[in-house]
């Protein structure tokens, strides 16, 4: 059964129509990506199915219903990592927790074992700015994970950092989006970057320019860890800059 | 009918003549001084602390100091509009001259090399680069400067009417407070809406063609916010002199995309080693000066206890501000989607000096007991309270879309929102615009305790606080005893510096390094 359903999303801003209409599904245990030329609305639906915007027509399903407003199985990734940056590392992951009902030990706990998890340990106590862009990130997603969300959305989580540093933290990400104590279990990608898509996820919906549109779904069966040089990799990057550029 | 309403008008154009000279000065030494301390080391090493310190001491309270100067050297009716567009200019300087020099530090370095590689000399480097790269942030501080200098033109005016001898003859300050006086409220009414209207023209007609224009080419108008709209918007006033505690070396380099703390207020370098042992030898002197002399000690004391009388009403005042201002500027800045409406409406309403109230609400609260304290505290008040809303809400334009995304995301609410997100993000607004708003409440303090204790007009007193050092100054101005008013003036300024150093600027730097 699909777990997401993307249905004949429209969106404008003012008098520029910039989605047309965009209908996709993610089912379990899919990374999807979504990728398109700059301006075409990739962010702005995903902020759509993560219920922050309200859409001009259509809707998102999750598990079949409705989908208005923000809602605990569904956490976010932003670009610009959005830590507050008055509050210590661990206070911002511990802020993934507002919604719930749990004591402030417990959360205390499940922020620190989380901290260890990913390689942010010793710097719980310290304030965002004192740490590298790819530690930024990785409190970033501590805080979304930590409320162990079933579906995360990541809106270019990687195109803040430099290449290596980006590098080094997608296959991190996917080690840890592996590991079986990660309750995620969809996890669908804003990018602009084609080879990145073809690295991380099994499904990219490729969109068109403003007013968006689906121009096609595209499957990838490659096997992970994915190797950039093989002749696979390079014929669905190949394909995928195709279908953008056409 | 129409008469009285003519001879307001006539007012009302002297008072603005006055405003405009005193504009096109300001501006003209802003860009000297300004454009001075952009392109000259030397120069900037001097100039800026000094404007800094200036630009937040409450000038009006040399105002009885300056007339009798100026009075002095020019008498009649030259010497007492000469005084008042001084005492004007002094309001609207500082930050034209911070703006111009800011412009210039911005500019990429590639456009100095552009003018060293083409020869440019002088003439022409100002009038292709310097002037046209200031004017923006000028015409924007322009607006800013206006509004701080009404206030100043109509205290100013009422001030000259205490005396026969310093007396202005034609302003709107003048005859709003001759008509208060008489008791001719409908006139005095009038004469108010007359202002208003005078207020919103001189922004439509004048401030936004100017700033439409220079802004055509404003580079910094290249931004990606959402909240362009809104900056563009609260730029021109809302920018209210941001003080520089201390000052730029800080501007300059980082970069302002984010956090930057309301991004004027910086550190300076650790140099304090001689100047903290300057300032140790002239404590010393100052005290052995005192001790040693009956006069000048009972003078200093007298002064002590005044300018107590007058820091608790200042700060009570400050504290009720706050109550009011926090909870309005974190409604208007996290729920309201009028922001912008609201500020052009506050815009509006602070451009009203509190002072040309002042008549109306002395006669509001001259029945009640403690009428005098509570004169003194409106005025403190109205005249402190935009200063820190505005400062509050020019911090809209420094928090990233994101972190909205992420209240609502993780549905932080109530208090739990207060204390993780809507303090701290006023907090760098709220020390500078307090910096600023406790500024103007003081220049208030002198006006207001002033006004209230010299019987203006036909010498009856309306209302008078017992004590304050705004009292003290114009006692002294009274009897000519420019001893007291040269120390009483000298421990006011003190009194400023260490309060800004010792409470403020602490504020910041521990705020500095985790916001920016």
């Amino acid at each position: 059964m699909d777990l997401l359903n993307v249905e004949n999303i429209g969106y404008s801003i003012g008098p520029v129509h910039v989605i047309e209409n965009i209908t996709f599904t993610a089912m379990k245990d899919e990374f999807v990506s979504i990728i398109g030329p700059s301006g075409c609305g990739k962010s702005t639906l995903l902020r759509i199915i993560a219920g922050l915007i309200k859409p001009l027509h259509g809707k998102v399903l999750y598990n079949g219903m409705l989908v208005e407003k923000p809602n605990r199985d569904i956490s976010f990734v932003f670009q610009d990592f959005a830590l507050l940056p008055w509050l210590t590392n661990i206070e911002n992951v511990k802020l993934g927790l507002s919604l719930f009902d749990i004591s402030e030990e417990e959360k205390e706990r499940k922020a620190k074992l989380l901290f260890k998890k990913m390689g942010l340990e010793g710097f719980e106590k310290a304030y965002p700015n004192m740490l590298s862009g790819g530690m930024k990130q990785r409190v970033g997603l501590a805080r979304a994970i930590i409320s162990d969300p079933k579906v995360l959305l990541m809106d270019e989580p990687f195109s803040s950092l430099d290449e290596l540093t980006a590098e080094a933290l997608r296959s991190d990400v996917i080690n840890m989006l592996r590991s079986p104590d990660i309750p995620v279990s969809l996890v669908i990608m804003v990018t602009h970057n084609v080879e990145e898509a073809v690295e991380l996820s099994n499904k990219v919906v490729i969109l068109s320019e403003r007013p968006s549109h689906v121009k096609e779904i595209k499957r990838i069966e490659l096997k992970y860890p994915r190797n950039k040089r093989s002749k696979g990799f390079m014929r669905e990057v190949d394909h995928i800059y195709k279908v953008l550029t056409e | 009918m129409f008469n009285y309403i003519l001879q307001l008008l006539v007012d009302t154009s002297f008072s603005w003549a006055r405003m405009f000279i005193a504009l096109a000065l300001s501006i003209l030494l802003g860009l000297g001084i300004g454009i001075w301390a952009a392109t000259s080391r030397r120069a900037e090493k001097v100039i800026i602390p000094i404007v800094d310190i200036l630009q937040t001491l409450p000038i009006l309270a040399f105002f009885p100091f300056v007339i009798y100067i100026i009075v002095a050297a020019i008498p009649g009716y030259i010497g007492i509009n000469a005084a008042v567009i001084f005492l004007i200019i002094t309001s609207m300087l500082w930050n034209i001259i911070f703006g111009v020099y800011e412009s210039i530090k911005e500019l990429p370095h590639e456009f100095i090399e552009l003018a060293a590689i083409y020869g440019m000399g002088l003439k022409e480097k100002l009038s292709k680069i310097y002037i046209p790269a200031s004017m923006p942030k000028v015409m924007g501080q322009s607006t800013l400067s206006w509004a701080i200098g009404l206030f100043y033109l109509v205290t100013s005016e009422i001030f000259s009417t205490s005396s026969k001898t310093y007396m202005v003859k034609h302003g709107i300050g003048v005859a709003l407070t001759q008509l208060a006086l008489s008791g001719n409220f409908s006139e005095y009414i009038v004469g108010i809406l007359i202002f208003i209207v005078f207020v919103i023209l001189t922004r439509l007609l004048f401030f936004a063609p100017l700033e439409r224009y220079f802004n055509k080419h404003n580079m910094s108008n290249i931004q990606k916010t959402r909240a362009i709209h809104f900056v563009h918007l609260m730029k021109p006033s809302l920018k209210l002199k941001i003080p520089k505690i201390n000052i730029p070396n800080f501007a300059l380099g980082k970069k302002r995309d984010t956090y930057s703390l309301s991004n004027e207020v910086g550190i300076k370098p650790k140099r304090r080693g001689y100047a903290n042992l300057i300032y140790a030898m002239l404590a010393i002197l100052f005290v052995a000066a005192i001790v040693s002399n009956k006069t000048l000690f009972s003078y200093e004391l007298s002064i002590l206890v005044a300018l107590l009388a007058s820091f608790a009403r200042v700060w009570f005042a400050f504290a009720i501000i706050l109550l009011i201002s926090v909870p309005l500027s974190v409604y208007l800045i996290f729920f309201s989607k009028r922001l912008s409406a609201y500020v052009l409406l506050f815009q509006i309403i602070a451009s009203i000096p509190a002072t040309i109230m002042l008549p109306l609400i002395v006669s509001l609260f001259v029945k009640m007991p403690f009428h005098s304290e509570a004169v003194a505290f409106s005025v403190y008040l109205l005249s402190g309270i935009w200063y820190i809303i505005f400062s509050m809400l020019s911090q809209k334009a420094y928090i990233p879309q994101s972190i909205y995304e992420v209240k609502k995301l993780f549905g932080i609410k109530g208090l739990h929102a207060w204390k993780k997100i809507y303090i701290y993000a006023i907090i760098p607004g709220l020390i500078t615009g307090a910096v600023t708003g406790i500024a103007a409440e003081w220049n208030a303090s002198i006006v207001a305790e002033y006004f209230t204790s010299s019987g203006i007009g036909n010498g009856a007193v309306l209302t008078s606080v017992s004590i304050g050092i705004g009292k003290l100054l114009d006692l002294s101005l009274d009897n000519g005893n420019m001893v007291l008013m040269l120390l009483a003036l000298l421990n006011f300024t003190i009194m400023i510096i260490v309060i800004n150093r010792l409470v403020w600027k602490r504020l910041f730097n521990r705020i500095e390094d985790i916001y920016k």
